[in-house]
């Protein structure tokens, strides 16, 4: 199956006492982004890498560097590739399911690489049975097996014809919600503001294909790169103007478009970065989607 | 407390309110080893060497270049590339709502934490905040993160909001091509009893779920070698270095009085 890409992982899937043959293949790979070589300022030359002994400073050759824990400042314990390979368990190439959970109990920020799982040729059945159960029940799975030289937990859940599997990080990987959010103030929103709130969020609903959308970086960066070759200062970002508590209500009401542009003037100002295309914006309604991105004025990055 | 990583603004219509941002992930937590030097059990570091004078390059004078032409390099230094020109350096422009779920989470990349940064912004971002959660949408913008315009979404959860950034198009591989010989229908009579053992196995989600068995025996591993070590080094510390320590201190104490003389001089 899946011919012409290479599988990542060959196994089996089993749940309760069925099991099949099935393969893990990379769902999504990363891009290159920029990268930027690394100069000597006082040169201007490109710099190379050697790794040195940090107290003899002499050069050290790869067959020579091991690995150590560092247990106290500066004392180490070194450890055998072959120590570290001893803690791995040995693998039953089974991802065997442990418990279905409901989807709305999944907590996603877990989430680390996605892997499309496919049946092999044998076991097509038992595998289409699974995915649509799991649909029809609204559960995901989890499965842990060791991939990859380490024990790994997945999320198995339906996708189209087929089943993802994503890798999930460890619980010391994660800090929960819960903890990040603690120290803020409970505040509730309620009447006007909310309303008023709900009713922007109506003018800008919408879909989204994540697969359309197009990275602008590089280009403003080749046009920052050339400004500072020819030698033009680089434009200053806009100062942003913060809605202050006391006008976050004339700020919703006029985003709403339920003030005219030409009242609250001053208040207006205050709460508004961009209040050209804020006048423009309110008056147009349900069509100002569109215009909500393009807020620098002179540039055009794509 | 994780330092947030990207400090800016969340912008909705005319709303605006400063925010800041912090990974929901890091590694800081995992057993790192570092590289050693077999031979002599020091650390093992890198250290840039200039290409052409071959000389160490001096801290500081490390920085990043743009390629213009061959061995011709532009420097951009950080305030450089603060100025690109994209107002996605700065500021979450919410420009799109969507019904929330209706993102595939194959384009989930990275999660973070999203909360306001001055009391100032406290109620812009609840309302913001509360109106997705009583809407049931996601927001949708775009933000420069590590040198890429990134389409992100935000989600209300408990007090604040979880930002993810997305994949792009080209980094997601099209399904079609894994799944295209898998049946489209299952065996009718076989869901229902793949439904019940699913009803029998079913649990809540627990962070149990995902321990990391292999960093418990490296632990492990690594407190053997510890309690091993520990007579052995008492005896080398009764030579070297307790001496080391005491010069040390004595080096330290030395220092303190002479800063003190020298500050009393002084002042």
């Amino acid at each position: 199956m899946a011919s012409g890409h290479r599988a990542q992982w060959k196994g089996f899937i089993k749940f309760g006492e069925v099991s099949c043959g099935a393969a893990l293949y990379t769902a999504a790979s990363t891009s290159d982004r920029i990268t930027f070589n690394t100069i000597n300022k006082a040169t201007g030359n490109r710099v190379n890498r050697v790794f040195i002994d940090g107290e003899t400073e002499d050069p050290v050759p790869k067959e020579l560097q091991t690995k150590g824990f560092e247990i106290e400042n500066g004392q180490y314990i070194i450890i055998d590739p072959e120590e570290v390979a001893a803690t791995i368990p040995e693998s039953n190439k089974t991802l065997e399911i442990e418990a279905f959970i409901p989807c709305s109990d999944v907590d996603d920020v877990y989430f680390d690489k996605p892997y499309y799982l496919t049946p092999d040729k044998m076991g097509g059945d038992a595998f289409v049975a699974l995915r649509d159960g799991m649909r029809k029940s609204k559960v995901a799975a989890i499965a842990r097996t060791v991939l990859f030289r380490r024990m790994r937990t997945v999320l198995i859940r339906p996708h189209g014809k087929g089943l993802i599997a994503t890798t999930l990080n460890y619980d010391y990987e994660v800090r929960s919600s819960k903890k990040a959010f603690e120290g803020m103030p409970k505040l509730k929103i309620e009447g006007e503001m909310l309303d008023l709130a709900k009713h922007i969020i109506g003018t800008k609903k919408g879909d989204f294909d994540p697969a359309t959308f197009d990275d602008r970086y590089e280009a403003a960066l080749a046009e920052l790169v050339k400004a500072k070759i020819e030698g033009r200062s680089l434009p200053k970002p806009k100062k942003v103007e913060v809605s202050k508590p006391n006008d976050l209500l004339a700020a919703l009401r006029e985003s709403a478009g339920l003030t005219k542009a030409a009242e609250g003037k001053p208040k207006r100002t205050a709460a508004n970065a961009n209040k050209g295309m804020g006048r423009q914006r309110a008056a147009r309604g349900a069509a100002a989607k569109s215009a909500a991105p393009k807020a620098a004025p002179q540039r055009k990055a794509s | 407390m994780a330092r947030p990583y990207w400090k800016g603004y969340l912008k909705l219509s005319l709303v605006t309110c400063p925010v800041n941002m912090s990974p929901a992930t890091s590694e800081s937590e995992k057993v790192r080893f570092h590289t050693l030097n077999k031979e002599t059990g020091n650390r093992v570091v890198s250290q840039y060497i200039d290409s052409v004078t071959g000389k160490p390059v001096k801290d500081g004078n490390e920085a990043k270049g743009y390629a213009r032409g061959e061995n011709d390099y532009v420097i951009l230094t950080e305030d450089d590339l603060d100025a690109v020109a994209l107002d996605t350096v700065k500021t979450i422009d919410i420009e799109k709502f969507v019904p929330a779920e209706s993102i595939e989470w194959v384009y989930l990349e990275k999660p973070h934490y999203l909360m306001p940064d001055d009391a100032v912004g406290n109620e812009a971002f609840a309302v913001i905040r509360d109106a997705m959660k009583a809407d049931k949408v996601v927001g949708v913008s775009k933000l420069v993160v590590g040198r890429r315009e990134k389409a992100v979404v935000l989600e209300p959860r408990g007090e604040g909001i979880v930002l993810w950034s997305l994949r792009f198009g080209e980094e997601v591989r099209p399904e079609e091509a894994y799944f295209e010989d898998i049946d489209e229908e299952a065996d009718p009579d076989l869901v229902p009893l793949v439904q019940q053992l699913i009803k029998k196995k079913t649990k809540r989600w627990s962070p149990d779920m995902v321990s990391d068995p292999i960093q418990e025996s490296l632990l492990k591993l690594i407190e053997e070698k510890k309690k091993a070590l520990k007579p052995k080094k008492k005896t080398a510390k009764a030579k070297g270095a307790p001496a080391s320590n005491v010069i040390n201190i004595m080096d330290a104490l030395r220092k303190s009085v002479a800063d003190e003389l020298k500050s009393r001089k002084s002042g």
